[in-house]
């Protein structure tokens, strides 16, 4: 859920708001926020799925620290969301193992 | 490959703090930051600081994050982002890793400030989306306005524990409860007390044995703990939750330092490198400061930050000895202020202090459950309720170093001091009118107003306030105790809200007259 107004913080500056695929669903977040971000206020727990014992693994440390938030974004493996800005349009994919599910 | 005559390695309080001191002498720096956005964790910091006014107290940690990023930008540092060190070699060769390609920067002096990292319990389910570190809880808040979950158990009681889970609820979130396997609360009562005024409780000798849930967390399983911090059988209980937050300690990051060849010693707090007292480890011209060198609060970062970038100037030829003695005297002195008292870092981990510095004795409640007992209060002359007139109430029970009442008081009703740990204490002659500066400015929200003789039989609190919707004049509501729980009815009849307190309102409620030692907290009525 998004913080609508803050009692210390106000508001929050945002980019504009955008859409992006996750696993071919479109969904919106802002850009320039992290991609974990929007899917955390979308709703989206699981980012990757583990490669031997198949285990779910989602935000953990949030500063890019851990990679437990790693997924495919537009093509790419290992990518941190927690840190990596969402831009319009961007492919999101849930991680299974280092690949896309087709993949794996 | 460029050279510096100073790389600062951290854009967190104590590097930018370096960078800033250094580069106001004359030198050319760099700052180097792994991150997209220089600050390190200070803009995660929304409440106010402790400290005096030289230790930017009463200033929320943001607000100071920006200032020390305008003090950077107005004497040019370079500030290099998305630039992480991998190294740092012989001759000062420091490998950093910027997008796809490696560069080489040579410096005179290097100033190691990469901080600190979150510890971690493992537990059953541990790994199920939902368990996050408090850090990350404060990432997703506090910079990005989102929520990260909405009920959440808090697993730590220090100072992290104790503050997250204040902002948790600031976030509109809800906390089932703040558990510690130690058998003592670990970070400021303030802090611990602020949140159970709420509402929240505090579970000690407590730990978590289970995240449930299979692809995200429905719940957790947390069982008491014996002396030995084993679980105990049978004592297992289930809480509602969606969300797990681990704040149990941090470790220095202090891998830098062991790749460049400087002695390591191995404290409670984990492996740093060994510093002089002015924060240069034992290779020369490598300086250490901030959390790497052991975990302390943001405000003695910044100051061992300025030594080191002090120390390194001089090394440079950019300080004169003389100039160079008064400026790190008087830095240290300023340091030495915040390392006294209970929770510094000499006393850390005693088990064995009874009494303040003033000789009243701890509370006991305070350390278990989170708040005091109306009884132990009676010890604290500044905790007095029962006087004629309006006049601040003071729980301030231990010896925390922190002293912005003594200045917010226009009428000189409260001293703190010299020694900024001391118990704040009441003049016996100066009059209260009631402003209610002290109790926005007070760090720890431990300060009220209280008036016995607000109306005939009724008693007017005012307390500090950060939460929205903020009750206006007239709402009808409960007062709650110190621990959260309904105590009778009350009625707001004053909200101050001045852009000088930043955010914290201070509310006035009025309650029955009996009720004015225990009335602690407002609830509207829904």
């Amino acid at each position: 859920m998004r913080i609508q107004e803050h009692p210390i913080l106000g508001t929050y500056e945002k980019g504009k708001l955008v859409e992006f695929q996750f696993d071919g669903k479109t969904l919106t977040g802002y850009e320039g926020e992290p991609i974990a971000m929007a899917l955390k206020a979308a709703g989206v727990m699981v980012h990757r799925y583990t490669a031997k014992h198949h285990k779910p693994r989602g935000v953990f440390c949030a500063i890019g620290r851990c990679t437990d938030c790693v997924m495919v974004v537009d093509g790419v493996p290992n990518t941190r969301t927690c840190i990596t800005p969402l831009r319009e349009g961007m492919e999101v994919q849930t991680q299974y193992g280092v690949s896309t599910k087709e993949e794996a | 490959m460029e050279r510096y005559e100073l790389v600062v390695i951290g854009a967190g309080p104590a590097g930018l703090s370096a960078a800033i001191e250094a580069s106001k002498y004359g030198m050319k720096t760099l700052l180097l930051d792994e991150n997209g956005k220089p600050g390190g964790q200070l803009f995660k910091q929304i409440h106010k600081f402790f400290g005096s006014k030289e230790h930017k107290a009463k200033i929320r940690g943001f607000r100071i994050g920006q200032e020390l990023l305008e003090q950077a930008q107005s004497l040019q540092v370079e500030v290099l982002l998305n630039a992480e060190v991998m190294g740092i070699y012989e001759e000062n060769d420091i490998m950093v890793h910027i997008g796809d390609e490696i560069r080489h920067f040579k410096a005179d002096n290097i100033v190691i400030a990469t901080g600190a990292a979150e510890n971690m319990i493992p537990f059953q389910g541990w790994d199920i989306p939902g368990v996050i570190g408090a850090g990350a809880a404060q990432t997703m808040m506090n910079l990005h306005g989102v929520q990260p979950g909405e009920r959440i158990l808090m697993v730590g009681s220090g100072n992290v524990g104790l503050v997250v889970s204040f902002q948790l609820l600031q976030a509109g979130c809800q906390v089932a409860a703040v558990i510690d396997a130690a058998p003592r609360i670990g970070g400021y009562g303030v802090h611990a007390a602020k949140v159970a005024r709420t509402g929240v409780p505090f579970l000690l000798s407590h730990t978590v044995i289970q995240a449930e849930g299979t692809d995200h967390v429905t719940g957790a399983v947390i069982a008491q703990v014996d002396s030995h911090f084993q679980p105990i059988p049978g004592t297992e209980q289930h809480l509602d939750v969606d969300t797990i937050c681990i704040a149990v300690g941090l470790s220095p990051m202090s891998q830098l330092a062991q790749i460049a060849g400087c002695k390591m010693v191995d404290g409670p707090g984990g492996i740093v490198p060994e510093v002089d007292e002015c924060y240069e480890t034992s290779m020369p011209g490598i300086f250490a400061a901030g959390d790497v060198t052991g975990i302390e609060e943001a405000s003695s970062a910044m100051i061992c930050g300025r030594i080191a970038g002090l120390a390194a100037a001089k090394r440079g030829g950019y300080v004169e000895e003389d100039e160079f003695q008064t400026a790190s005297a008087a830095l240290k002195a300023s340091l030495d202020q915040l390392r006294q008292g209970m929770f510094a870092k000499k006393n850390r981990g005693r088990t064995d202090l009874t009494e303040t510095d003033e000789g009243y004795p701890l509370s006991q409640s305070l350390l278990k459950k989170g708040f005091m007992d109306p009884e132990e209060l009676t010890a604290f002359p500044a905790a007095q309720v029962h006087r004629a007139g309006i006049h601040p109430v003071i729980e301030c029970t231990q010896n925390i170093p922190c002293n912005p009442c003594q200045d917010a008081c226009p009428c000189g009703c409260i001293e703190v001091g010299q020694t900024i740990t001391r118990l704040p204490v009441l003049s016996p002659t100066a009059q209260c009118v009631g402003c209610g500066m002290c109790v926005s400015a007070c760090p720890g929200q431990a300060i009220f107003l209280v008036n016995e003789d607000y109306e005939e039989g009724q008693a007017s609190v005012a307390l500090p306030y950060e939460f929205l919707p903020l009750p206006e004049v007239g709402d009808q509501g409960v007062a709650l105790d110190r621990h959260g729980k309904q105590l009778c009815a009350a009625q707001v009849v004053k909200v101050q809200k001045p852009a000088a307190n930043d955010g914290t309102a201070v509310l006035t409620m009025m309650v029955p007259k009996e009720m004015a030692d225990r009335a602690r907290f407002f609830e509207k009525e829904v």
